[in-house]
């Protein structure tokens, strides 16, 4: 009995290995069908779930879309509320359900003057203007358009020891402040000189402030230590964005106590650096405020919508162009298995069960199906590394995952398109052998 | 004699013609959907982006500087210029009317505030509430147009994002709608009244009727949004306004659309405005409006730009990618349907047919198959495209010829190319041993 089974098997596989052989052109397109179809699963399937994370990470070039600020506003400049510093390390620091970029501004008015060399023009009249001072030491690589730029604008330093500053267009133009220019900057009886390292347009109201480092805005507006608010960058999917959120506000209130005063030690440093007195400190401590965290509703509603809509329009076309694909190929199959009509016949004739012929098939069309699998699902892979390359400038990251399940998909579809061969089982021989059609 | 052998070809074996031509037509409907979505997608997409608000500023040229700190300004009160609100129509007359999707003009003002709420029936009232910001803007305003048409523009279309609960005020009512951090301080309610007043108040003004509360996110949610003529009482400037925010359909920036108009040739300063670009917008609105200052917000357009120009290289990708996989499975194909003709080839070729007649034949099947099958895949493929359109933007893509015309030339190329290689070996088939069954 074991015997028999034996040698019925190794017929079995030499039946399947012959059928597989015998025609080298038919073997050719089969492979080319499915290997197509395969290979455009895994590429697909692959550059789908890399896109959609990438897509969020492009969102960042949109700026922040989190603001941190202090918890009630006051309408006088002099005397609005602040926040301490160290809520930047706190913030960056520890984990966070989403990848986060930020940097932190202080503002405040000053007299502007233009300092000429030319004396003629020395005279010239001040302007108020907002400054507002970016913090250098948080993430310079964070924002890609605005605050990158500035960063790397605020720490070049044209004299080498003067603070440079970026002033925007409208006032640039109104002042008629030229690049490499000098600018002095007055807060009552304390003044600070920065030299025009760029004019630039933003369309915002940075158009009409004058950007300088956080360092020197602090001293100029003799508030060393503290900062007006926080601008955050949180990348993911919209739920992770407000889910950071409420991470955020629940570890600034717990860590509100120290947020609202200075340690004797930070004291004594900030009003060295800051030139200030302890009791200028003792001020600026009083108006530390809590902190809020809240979303930029233009960017975190806004980008929402986008995501949802890119990821539907990528979802569906992925979907769409699977399934008819993977129908395409299985016509092309059927179509390539309709000729099999004479090896039936012929297996009939010498005493092949029905079951047994069909068996032999569906292993032929499994395994040619798992042979294009395994070869387009490679490609697709690398096909999609390529792709994404080529949209986001990062090569996608290979999921492993996408590979079986386009192998499985490619065997699933290879079987199917098999299925129909059933029809042929029933054909009587004699008339295959007739040449009946 | 040769259009009845493709005749006689195609009635005796139905079902293998069938088999082929649904592969073929299943393919070109991958293809038709995913060029249509493809194509349209710029446009859907570009629309979407409007979610973010205005790209584009407008504000007098002759502006004295605005000291804004977290959306506050610290101006003294009338300092600065105004633009009339008279040419705001003209916007509407550019060459990229099409384009400019939504606009809303905005005066601030910083009036004292009296407040009446409504308690159990009874008016309370407290105190004067000084140097309250006031933005006058329009909510859902008619802009009459050349064509007699109008145009009803707002606020509410530049920044869908803020989020109103109850009702936007209308555009000549005695109305008002009140930001959310605002209405919370100071208990004010949907249905409550406000008197606004500049100066010394010697008489209360006409109160305004609070419609809505409104919650942006940003600064307004401590303002209280007036009609905008309301607002150019209170500020004693009838018929003007400060900044004007434009909301428009862009294509994204390349370095060609950076270059400044003032240095181009005419050639190029014709394809340039010609092209809706962000700054020929910009561009052609600082025309129509005299004495302003029109400034791209570059964070939202750059974004924009680049975001965009991501997602559509990715669907051609996908698209590219969907038409290689439906090129293959239908060259394959064919190719199997004329691989199975080989007894057919060598009667024929027996029969004194020569290899080019033969090829010529089995072509002609192929081309009307392709036609066919194109045609179906198609309309197949139209009305997924339609479906899925619907389904996420709700427009579905417009038909478009062009589709058409690729598709059909690439069934009619797959399926030459994919029965090529087996015709050749075909051409040279010795038609005895075929006949004999060898």
């Amino acid at each position: 009995m074991d015997d028999r089974r034996t040698v019925n098997r190794s017929m079995f596989w030499r039946v399947i290995r012959r059928m597989i052989f015998a025609n080298r052109g038919r073997l050719f397109v089969i492979l080319l069908a499915l290997g197509a179809g395969s290979a455009v699963t895994a590429a697909l399937l692959n550059l789908q779930a890399d896109a959609k994370r990438r897509l969020t990470s492009e969102f960042r070039s949109f700026g922040a879309n989190i603001l941190i600020t202090p918890a009630a506003a006051n309408s006088q400049p002099d005397r609005a509320l602040l926040l301490n510093e160290s809520v930047v390390p706190l913030i960056m620091n520890g984990s966070m359900p989403a990848e986060a970029h930020g940097s932190a501004m202080i503002y405040g008015l000053a007299a502007v003057r233009l300092k000429s060399t030319d004396s003629l023009k020395n005279g010239s009249s001040e302007t108020t203007a907002v400054i507002a001072g970016h913090g250098e030491g948080d993430d310079p690589g964070s924002f890609k358009t605005v605050e990158k730029a500035l960063q790397s604008e605020l720490s070049r330093d044209p004299w080498g020891r003067m603070a440079g500053c970026i002033v925007g267009s409208t006032l640039a133009s109104q002042m008629k402040v030229h690049v490499l220019e000098v600018l002095q900057l007055r807060n009552g009886e304390r003044k600070v000189d920065c030299a025009v390292g760029e004019i630039r347009s933003f369309g915002t109201s940075e158009d009409n402030e004058i950007s300088t480092s956080q360092r020197t805005t602090q001293t100029l507006l003799m508030v060393p230590g503290a900062i007006s608010l926080v601008r955050l960058r949180i990348s993911g999917p919209p739920a992770q964005v407000y889910e950071t959120i409420m991470a955020l506000q629940k570890k600034l209130d717990e860590n509100q106590d120290a947020l609202r005063r200075f340690s004797d030690r930070d004291k004594a440093f900030f009003a060295q650096y800051g030139n200030v007195s302890l009791e200028t400190m003792d001020t600026v401590e009083r108006r530390l405020s809590v902190a809020q965290v809240s979303p930029i509703r233009q960017f975190t509603e806004g980008e929402a919508r986008l995501y949802e809509k890119i990821s539907g329009v990528l979802t569906a076309t992925v979907v769409v162009v699977l399934v008819l694909t993977a129908l395409c190929v299985m016509a092309a199959m059927t179509n390539i298995a309709a000729e099999r009509k004479n090896d039936i016949g012929l297996m009939k004739a010498i005493g092949g069960s029905v079951r047994r012929v069909l068996r032999i098939f569906l292993a032929e069309a499994a395994l040619l199906g798992l042979a294009a699998g395994l070869i387009g699902a490679a490609a697709g892979i690398l096909l999609s590394i390529g792709l994404g390359k080529a949209v986001f400038g990062v090569a996608a990251q290979p999921r492993l995952v996408v590979y079986p399940i386009s192998v499985t998909l490619t065997v699933i579809v290879a079987i199917l398109a098999a299925y129909p061969l059933r029809r042929l089982v029933r054909i009587r021989p004699t008339s295959v052998f007739r040449g009946e059609e | 004699m040769f259009l009845r052998l493709i005749a006689d070809n195609f009635t005796r074996r139905p079902r293998r013609k069938l088999l082929t031509a649904a592969a073929l037509s299943l393919g070109m409907a991958v293809a038709t959907a995913a060029l249509s979505v493809s194509l349209d997608v710029g446009d859907r997409l570009a629309k979407e982006f409007r979610s973010l608000g205005a790209n584009l500023v407008v504000t007098p040229e002759a502006d004295s500087l605005p000291l804004e700190i977290g959306g506050v300004d610290y101006r003294p009160v009338n300092a600065g210029a105004y633009l009339p609100e008279s040419d705001l129509p003209k916007i509407k007359s550019v060459f990229w009317h099409n384009n400019i999707i939504a606009f809303a003009p905005i005066l601030e003002v910083h009036p004292a505030a009296w407040l009446f709420a409504a308690k159990d029936g009874q008016y309370q009232s407290g105190d004067w509430i000084r140097d309250v910001s006031v933005i006058g803007t329009w909510s859902d305003h008619p802009v009459p147009l050349k064509d007699g048409n109008e145009f009803r523009t707002g606020i509410a279309k530049t920044n869908p994002w803020w989020q109103v609960e109850g009702r936007w005020f209308s555009d000549d009512g005695k109305e008002c709608v009140v930001g959310a951090e605002f209405a919370a301080k100071n208990h004010l309610k949907v249905g409550d009244e406000v008197s606004l007043a500049t100066g010394r108040v010697t008489k209360f003004p006409s109160p305004l009727k609070v419609t809505g509360i409104v919650s942006s996110g940003g600064p307004e949610d401590e303002a209280i949004l007036v009609p905008l003529t309301q607002a150019q009482s209170l500020a004693h400037a009838s018929g003007q306004y400060r900044k004007l925010y434009v909301s428009a359909l862009t294509k994204p920036e390349d370095d060609f659309a950076r270059r400044d108009p003032k240095s181009m040739n005419p050639d190029d300063l014709e394809r340039w405005s010609c092209s809706p670009y962000v700054s020929s917008i910009a561009y052609s609105i600082k025309q129509v409006l005299p004495g302003s200052d029109v400034r791209v917000i570059r964070r939202v357009a750059d974004g924009e730009g680049k975001i965009l120009t991501r997602v559509r290289v990715l669907l051609w990708l996908v698209t590219l990618a969907s038409l290689l996989a439906a090129a293959l499975a239908v060259g394959a194909s064919s190719a199997a349907s004329v691989l199975e003709r080989r007894g057919e080839i060598g009667l024929m070729k027996a029969l004194g047919a020569g290899s080019s007649t033969v090829g010529w034949l089995l072509a002609a099947e192929q081309l009307l198959l392709a036609l066919v099958g194109g045609c179906i895949g198609y309309g197949v493929g139209l009305l997924l495209a339609r479906f899925l359109g619907t389904k996420i933007f709700g427009v579905p893509p417009a038909p478009s010829l062009l589709v058409l015309g690729i598709v059909l030339v690439l069934a009619a190329g797959v399926t030459l190319l994919g029965s090529a290689l087996p015709l050749r070996r075909a051409a040279n088939y010795d038609p005895a041993p075929i006949l004999r069954g060898e």
